[in-house]
């Protein structure tokens, strides 16, 4: 690679780090992402930007991840959400179930019914992005991302 | 003078005995060729047990036909829950036309514009034949006929007829279903997967009493869902 291209590809890196910190350095005004404890660590991935995040809920990340404990050490028991790399489902499934109850779940859209104690809720939702992928979905959406467990069969 | 009676008894008989061999000929060829045509007899199944009601089917098909919002060729009904938290489920069934063998879309239709197409016996409509009568969507007993607000023609299923089985794939819901609940094939070749799954599986067809011979076939659920 001669050194025209190197310098080409610095300069490159150096656009795209400076993009990244200007996203991030965007602070949100939400009462819960001024909690420094975890914003210390947290400032990228940790941003609660979502429907939970409004003041008025009241709700700070230990609300749903849990008290700190040895945290960063491992083990410990802070509750990491997700479908692969999350904590155990029964865990998962308990915070959420903390407001959240499977009867009024149900009623709102019958997948809940189907998926309770199956899959945890995030899944497929997202509570730190500022839309929730789940809300105003078109049908093909929809139906693709039922496609992408269900397929195979 | 003799001679020329019997020549001329003789040539005719000859003549009336090869055209009468020649037409004998022709109808044989004739039967054997429509024979040859009507080998094909498409015909569905939707597998209630491995259907998962995520709907695809409606929305491919939606695309591949450009079938306006609003009304649809095939519809997946849902009903339920059934079954106690956490284990509940729901059933799901296709509703589309059937494709009946004597279909009373076809028998009613004053201007000739809905069809069974000889060779595949797809029922199908003539949109530039259809004059909106709505005669077809009173008399078919499953009520999936529709006008479709497009062309003010009535409107159904043709398992892609016109789209994807001209361009020699499968429907388009067949095509789109993630669990492969649906199965689509020829009824007159054993060896189609189609008839496999017919003979393997009890099959049920809606209002067969109608008399009507429906296609569409339905392998009935048990619980509606597939096991995580």
């Amino acid at each position: 690679m001669s050194k025209r291209q190197w310098l080409w590809s610095i300069r490159l890196g150096a656009i795209a780090l400076l993009l990244s910190f200007g996203a991030t350095s965007a602070e949100s005004a939400l009462q819960i992402n001024s909690d420094t404890t975890c914003m210390k660590c947290h400032k990228r991935n940790g941003q609660m930007l979502g429907h939970h995040g409004q003041d008025a809920m009241k709700m700070t990340c230990s609300t749903c991840h849990g008290e700190k404990g040895d945290h960063p050490k491992k083990p410990n028991d802070i509750v990491v959400f997700g479908m692969k790399d999350g904590s155990e489902l029964d865990t998962q499934l308990a915070v959420c179930h903390k407001c959240h109850t499977q009867r009024k779940l149900g009623e709102t859209e019958w997948t809940h019914n189907v998926h309770a104690q199956k899959v945890p809720c995030a899944a497929c939702h997202k509570l730190h992005s500022p839309t929730e992928p789940m809300a105003d979905m078109t049908p093909k959406v929809r139906s693709e991302l039922c496609r992408n467990c269900h397929s195979g069969q | 003078m003799e001679n020329s009676k019997r020549r001329f008894l003789k040539g005719t008989c000859a003549l009336f005995a090869g055209a009468t061999g020649a037409s004998l000929l022709a109808t044989v060829n004739a039967s054997e060729g429509a024979k040859a045509e009507s080998d094909i007899k498409y015909a569905m199944i939707h597998d209630e047990t491995k259907c998962i009601g995520c709907r695809a089917c409606e929305v491919a098909c939606r695309e591949t036909n450009q079938v306006p919002e609003g009304v649809s060729r095939v519809r997946i009904e849902q009903t339920g829950p059934f079954g106690e938290y956490p284990n509940e489920y729901y059933h799901f069934s296709r509703v589309s036309c059937q494709h009946c063998e004597d279909a009373p879309c076809v028998n009613v239709c004053p201007t000739g514009a809905a069809f069974i197409e000889k060779e595949t016996g797809i029922v199908s409509v003539n949109a530039w034949k259809c004059v909106g009568c709505q005669y077809c969507i009173a008399a078919c007993p499953y009520k999936i006929r529709f006008i479709n607000p497009v062309t003010h023609a009535a409107d159904k299923c043709d398992f892609c007829r016109e789209t994807n089985l001209a361009q020699g794939k499968q429907p388009a819901c067949v095509e789109a279903c993630p669990t492969k609940a649906l199965v689509f094939g020829n009824l007159k070749d054993p060896t189609s997967e189609l008839v496999q799954v017919l003979r393997a599986n009890p099959t049920q067809r809606a209002k067969v009493a109608l008399g009507t011979r429906p296609k569409l076939f339905r392998i009935l659920a048990k619980s509606g869902e597939v096991i995580l």
